[in-house]
C-alpha cells in the first residue's frame, strides 16, 4: 500500500465461500477485510468502522445489494461516498446501468478471479495514487 | 430523589385498549372484497392494512400479486410477500415464482425470502428451478434447495453439478454441498472441478467443499 | 463429558453463520468461549461424539436442538437492570430523540415483550424515576406483555427472590420494594400499579394490535426463536406497534439484519437500536 496502512474492505455477500475466497485473496494483499451478508448487516457495520471499500454483491436476503447502496448514497453517513464494487452474474448492460445509477463506482461480473479482484480493489481504494 | 414518588400520574384513565392511531381498519379486520380495494387505489397506509388483512383471505392473491407488479413503497411489497408466503397455496407459490424473474433486485430478493418461508410448501416447485433458463433463477433455486432435508437436496446438487453450464450456479451448489456435509457428493464435486479448470474460483469453492466434507465424514455419525 | 474442545477457526465461523443464517443471533470472537462451552455441552447431552456429528444435528434441528443451543444465551436468571447498557441508551438517548416531537406533559410509552416475569418493565420504570431528569414531565407509561398467564400473574405479584435485586443498589431496594415471607421481596404497591401487565402473543395481531402504538418497545431474545414466517408476522406487528421514528431494541446478541428489512438501525454510545421510519 502506498502509505503504509493497510486498506480497509466491506464484502457484502450472502455466499459463504465467495465471501471467505475474497478474504483470503485479499489479505494475502495487505488489505484488511470484514463481512457482512446482506445489505441490512452492511448497513449496521457502516453505523461503526469505516472503509476504504465496499464490494458488493446484488442477490442477497432481506436487502439486496442496489437497494442498500441506494440507501447508502442518499443517506447521509459519514461513508455515504465510499468507493463501492457491484459484483454480479449479470452481465446485461441495462443491469450495469441499474448498478451505476444506484451508486456503483464499478461493476465487476462473478465469478471473479483472485487476481483481478485485487487489481480492482487496489485500483478502486487509490493505492496506485500518491 | 425525591422522598414521595407520585405513581398516580401512570395510571392510564382507561384500560388499555385504544384505537392505534393511523389505522383504517376498525374493530374487524377487512373483507376480500375492501382488501382488494385497498390494493388497488388506497393510501401506502391503506395498502399497508390490507396486505397484511390479506394473509388470511387465500382469495385475495390475484389482487395480492397485481398490487406486487406496481408496488413501490418497501414495508407495503415486504406485507405483500409476507401474505402469499402466509397463504402458501399452489396459487400463491406461483405468483411467487413469477417474482424471482424480476428486473428488480428488490423484488427478487422479496421473492426469494418468501419462498424460503414457506419452507416444505415451496420444494416440490424446486426441481423444475433448478432447471430454469434463468441463471439467476437457478442460484435463488440453491437458495430453496439448500433448506430442504439434506437426504433430498444433495441429490439434486449433485445432478445440477454434472449438468449445469454457468459456474455462478454450480458456485452456489457448492456452497449449500459445502455445508450439507455429505459424502456422496465428492464424485460430482471432483467432475466438476474438471469441467471448469479454468475457473479458479470453483477450484477453490470445491477444494474447501472437499474438506469440510471429509471432516464431517470422518467422525462417527451422531 | 468430552473436554471443551476449542472448535477450529473454521469450525467455529460456520456454527456462528448457521446459527445467524437461521436465528438473526450473532455470535463473534468475545463469544468464543461461551460458545465452545456450549457445543461441549449439547455434544455431551446428545451424545454426538464429534463436532461435526453435532453440526449435522444442530443443521437439521433434530429434536429442536437449536433452540437447547441458544437457551443457554438467553435463558439466564431474569433479574433487575439486566443489560443495563440499554437502559442508558434509554435515558441517554432514546427518550431525548422522542421528546424532539413532544410538548411537556405529552404521553410517552413503553412495552416490554415478552416481560417474562416482570424484572424488565419494572427496571424501566425504577430506571426513569432514579435516572432521568424529565420523569415528572411527561405522562410516562410501561406495559409489559408475555404469553405465557403464569408469568404474568407473577409479575403482578412482582414478589421476587434476593438474586433477582443483586444488581440493584441499596437505596434502590430500600425505596422500591417491601421485604416479604421466604426472603423475598415485593415492589411497594404504587410502583405495581404503575406498570400494565397484559396476556399476549407477539405473532397474533389481533393480540397486539389493542396495545397501541409506542416510543419505545424492548423486545427481547424472541424472534430469534421464531421460524421465518413467524418473524415476519412479528415483525409487522412490532412495526405497527411503534408509533413513527418510535425504536425497538433487541436483545445484544440479536441482530434485525438477518430479521426484518422494515426497520432502520442507529447506533448510540450505548447500543444499537432499530427505528420505525418517520415515513
Amino acid at each position: 500500500m502506498s502509505d503504509g496502512t493497510p486498506k480497509k474492505v466491506l464484502v457484502i455477500d450472502d455466499a459463504t465461500l465467495v465471501r471467505l475466497y475474497y478474504r483470503g485473496a485479499l489479505e494475502a494483499a495487505g488489505f484488511r477485510v470484514t463481512e457482512a451478508l446482506n445489505g441490512l448487516e452492511a448497513l449496521e457495520q457502516l453505523l461503526g468502522a469505516s472503509f476504504d471499500l465496499l464490494i458488493v454483491d446484488v442477490n442477497m436476503p432481506q436487502m439486496d445489494g442496489l437497494t442498500f447502496l441506494r440507501a447508502l448514497r442518499d443517506g447521509d453517513l459519514p461513508m455515504a461516498a465510499i468507493p463501492a464494487m457491484v459484483t454480479s452474474t449479470e452481465s446485461a448492460p441495462q443491469r450495469v446501468a441499474d448498478a451505476v445509477a444506484a451508486g456503483a463506482n464499478y461493476y465487476a461480473i462473478k465469478p471473479l478471479g483472485a487476481d483481478v479482484l485485487v487489481q480492482y480493489a487496489s485500483l478502486l481504494c487509490g493505492a496506485r495514487h500518491g | 430523589m425525591r422522598s414521595a414518588p407520585d405513581y398516580s400520574r401512570w395510571f392510564p384513565s382507561m384500560p388499555l385498549i385504544r384505537n392505534p392511531a393511523g389505522t383504517t381498519a376498525g374493530e374487524r379486520p377487512p373483507d376480500a372484497a375492501a382488501v382488494r380495494a385497498a390494493l388497488e387505489s388506497g393510501s401506502e397506509e391503506q395498502r399497508w392494512y390490507a396486505a397484511r388483512a390479506a394473509a388470511s383471505l387465500s382469495d385475495t392473491v390475484a389482487a395480492v400479486a397485481e398490487a406486487l407488479a406496481r408496488e413501490q413503497n418497501s414495508r407495503v411489497r415486504e406485507a405483500l410477500f409476507t401474505a402469499l408466503a402466509r397463504i402458501a397455496t399452489p396459487q400463491s407459490i406461483e405468483a411467487v415464482l413469477l417474482f424471482l424473474r424480476s428486473d428488480d433486485a428488490s423484488v427478487r430478493t422479496g421473492a426469494c425470502d418468501a419462498l424460503a418461508a414457506m419452507k416444505d410448501a415451496a420444494w416440490p416447485h424446486v426441481a423444475a428451478l433448478l432447471r430454469d433458463s434463468n441463471a439467476d433463477v437457478r442460484v435463488l433455486a440453491c437458495e430453496l434447495t439448500r433448506n430442504m432435508p439434506s437426504e433430498h437436496a444433495v441429490p439434486h446438487f449433485c445432478a445440477l453439478l454434472d449438468n449445469e453450464p454457468e459456474p455462478n450456479v454450480c458456485a452456489a451448489a457448492i456452497d449449500a454441498l459445502a455445508e450439507l456435509g455429505r459424502a456422496e457428493a465428492l464424485p460430482a464435486l471432483a467432475r466438476c472441478r474438471e469441467r471448469f479448470r479454468a475457473t479458479p474460483f470453483l477450484g477453490f469453492a470445491i477444494s474447501v467443499a472437499e474438506d469440510r466434507i471429509r471432516s464431517q465424514s470422518a467422525g462417527p455419525r451422531a | 463429558m468430552p473436554d471443551v474442545a476449542t472448535l477450529t477457526e473454521d469450525a467455529f465461523r460456520r456454527l456462528c453463520e448457521f446459527l445467524y443464517r437461521r436465528t438473526g443471533m450473532v455470535f463473534n470472537e468475545a463469544k468464543r468461549y461461551y460458545v465452545d462451552r456450549r457445543v461441549a455441552e449439547r455434544m455431551a447431552a446428545t451424545e454426538s461424539r464429534s463436532f461435526e456429528s453435532y453440526f449435522a444435528r444442530l443443521r437439521g434441528n433434530a429434536h429442536g436442538e437449536i433452540e437447547q443451543f441458544i437457551n443457554a444465551f438467553t435463558v439466564n436468571e431474569t433479574y433487575f437492570y439486566r443489560e443495563e447498557h440499554q437502559l442508558i441508551c434509554l435515558t441517554s438517548n432514546l427518550l431525548a430523540e422522542r421528546l424532539k416531537r413532544k410538548s411537556r406533559g405529552d404521553r410517552l410509552r413503553i412495552w416490554s415483550v415478552p416481560c417474562s416475569t416482570g424484572e424488565e418493565p419494572y427496571s424501566i420504570a425504577i430506571w426513569l424515576l432514579e435516572n432521568w431528569p424529565l420523569v415528572d414531565d411527561y405522562d410516562i407509561e410501561i406495559v409489559g406483555s408475555d404469553i405465557d398467564t403464569d408469568v404474568v400473574a407473577l409479575a403482578r405479584e412482582a414478589r421476587y427472590g434476593k438474586r433477582a435485586l443483586m444488581r440493584l443498589p441499596r437505596h434502590v431496594v430500600d425505596k422500591y420494594f417491601e421485604p416479604s415471607t421466604g426472603d423475598t421481596w415485593t415492589i411497594i404497591e404504587d410502583l405495581r400499579q404503575s406498570v400494565q401487565f397484559t396476556v399476549a402473543n407477539i405473532v397474533d395481531e389481533a393480540e397486539t394490535k389493542p396495545h397501541g402504538q409506542f416510543d419505545v418497545i424492548f423486545c427481547r431474545n424472541v424472534l430469534i426463536y421464531f421460524d421465518d414466517t413467524s418473524r415476519r408476522i412479528a415483525a409487522e406487528n412490532l412495526f405497527e406497534n411503534l408509533l413513527p421514528g418510535g425504536f425497538i431494541c433487541l436483545g445484544h446478541t440479536e441482530s434485525m439484519s438477518r430479521i426484518s428489512p422494515l426497520f432502520g438501525v442507529a447506533r448510540f454510545d450505548d447500543a444499537i437500536v432499530y427505528q420505525r421510519p418517520w415515513s
